[in-house]
């Protein structure tokens, strides 16, 4: 602890708020340029998810359907393709320029594909399979207690 | 042969005109619940026992074992074994098997629709009649009575031959309110010949009530159906030899339906239908009810 303690008093000595301010600054900058750097990089991937509509009549309660994902990119990359809340499904390209990737999904909700760094830390495209649910008015049956079979 | 009963037809009148100026009452009574001028929808949010998708069809098919009687002299049983039913419903206009109608007003309670909807004993004449495709299957295009004519019995002595009715296919149409409360339906209809066949008047009562829910549910309709003394000597009147008055057929019926796998249910149900004397002594008819059982499954899909 006083080890500790005699550094910290040893560096306050050296160092004025002035040079603290401009390592702040300095830190600030470079943190901004990693974050563009990696939206730019995510700007240049093109993701595109064939069918991107699943369209559900009165009667259906979920899509099943075969759905195609397809990337490309400027350069190589190493990346990983992920569907968000299905942690089961993961298809990883390392050094591609493209990549194709197709499944069988079945689904009654949203389901969005995400491109991300290997370590799955960053999201670098991101496209939705949307499910449009057909609108359905209901309205009173007819009451029959005379008929035969009501 | 059996002979006019006058005094019956008298009193049987008079009960129905007494009975029709009640349901008149209780018409415009339903006529003074509150209810909207376009159909509410906001208690229908999805498909129920008591909702309906608008603007699609539904199918449905009722496979079994059940038979109902038939009152006619040398009238067969009226097989019921495979039995499809439909409807389509739009905002207002719908059709449900053979009737046609308009919803005027609904309400979470209480519907009032105008109907049309087929004269309904032509079924004991002709088992080609299509009601009784939508109560059992025809097995054949033969009639449902036999092709001969009515006899009171072959071996009585100074037994007369009565020709045949033939009545056509006839529609009524008409007023109809439907109700639902604390979980009993209710039904009245009131009904004309629009055919111009008879031009007789038809009133159809029922309440459906739900008696045990458990895993299925049992259940109770009672009713009655009034028929005008035109529209009975339509059906039943012989020329020159039978002429009945109006006629009050009360009806009680207990059912049995419960859930099965996937769109499946288990329904049955016997139905004891009592016919009043005015149809009930026409030397055409040899029976006083008309009694309807069924056991099977129905499907919809």
């Amino acid at each position: 602890m006083s080890r500790l303690f005699l550094w910290a008093r040893f560096a306050l000595s050296r160092a004025t708020l002035g040079e603290l301010g401009r390592l702040c600054v300095f830190a600030t900058l470079m943190m901004v340029a990693k974050e563009r750097a990696e939206a730019a990089a995510g700007d240049d991937i093109r993701l595109e998810l064939h069918p991107r509509i699943c369209t559900l009549s009165a009667r259906d309660k979920q899509c099943e359907s075969r759905v195609q994902a397809k990337w490309q990119a400027p350069r190589q990359e190493s990346l990983c393709l992920v569907i968000v809340d299905r942690p089961e499904i993961k298809r990883c390209w390392e050094n591609y320029s493209e990549g194709v990737y197709s499944i069988e999904l079945v689904f009654a909700e949203d389901v969005v594909f995400q491109l991300k760094d290997p370590e799955l830390q960053h999201v670098l495209a991101s496209e939705a399979l949307r499910v449009i649910r057909e609108a359905v008015r209901y309205r009173h049956k007819r009451r029959e207690p005379w008929n035969i079979f009501d | 042969m059996r002979a006019d009963p006058s005094g019956h037809a008298a009193k049987n009148s008079a009960k129905a005109t007494a009975l029709a100026i009640c349901i008149g009452i209780l018409t415009i009574t339903a006529g003074l619940v509150p209810a909207h001028a376009a159909p509410d929808e906001d208690d229908c949010k999805g498909p129920t026992d008591d909702c309906v998708a608008v603007g699609r069809w539904n199918f449905s098919v009722a496979l079994g074992a059940g038979v109902r009687t038939n009152p006619l002299v040398n009238g067969k049983a009226i097989p019921l074994v495979v039995i499809p039913q439909f409807s389509y419903y739009a905002k207002r206009f719908f059709i449900d098997n053979l009737d046609l109608g308009v919803t005027l007003a609904d309400s979470a309670t209480n519907t009032l629709n105008l109907i049309a909807t087929p004269g309904y004993d032509r079924v004991y004449f002709y088992r080609t009649d299509l009601q009784n495709l939508f109560v059992g299957f025809p097995i054949s295009g033969e009639n449902v009575v036999a092709s001969r004519p009515f006899l009171v019995s072959a071996g009585t002595p100074g037994a007369i031959k009565v020709p045949r009715p033939a009545p056509r296919i006839t529609y009524l149409g008409g007023a109809e309110w439907t109700f639902k409360y604390a979980g009993v339906s209710g039904q009245l209809d009131l009904l004309r010949d629009i055919t111009g066949q008879n031009n007789g008047d038809e009133i159809r009562a029922a309440l459906g009530i739900p008696l045990i829910r458990s895993t299925g549910t049992w259940s109770a309709n009672i009713g009655f159906t009034w028929k005008s003394a035109r529209l009975v000597n339509y059906y039943y009147g012989v020329p020159a030899i039978y002429a009945g008055s109006s006629a009050l057929d009360p009806f009680v019926k207990l059912g049995y339906t419960v859930p099965l796998a996937g769109k499946w249910r288990f329904e049955a149900f016997a139905e004891y239908e009592r016919l009043a004397n005015a149809i009930a002594d026409s030397p055409v008819v040899s029976e006083h009810h008309v009694e309807t059982v069924f056991v099977g499954a129905i499907r919809t899909f």
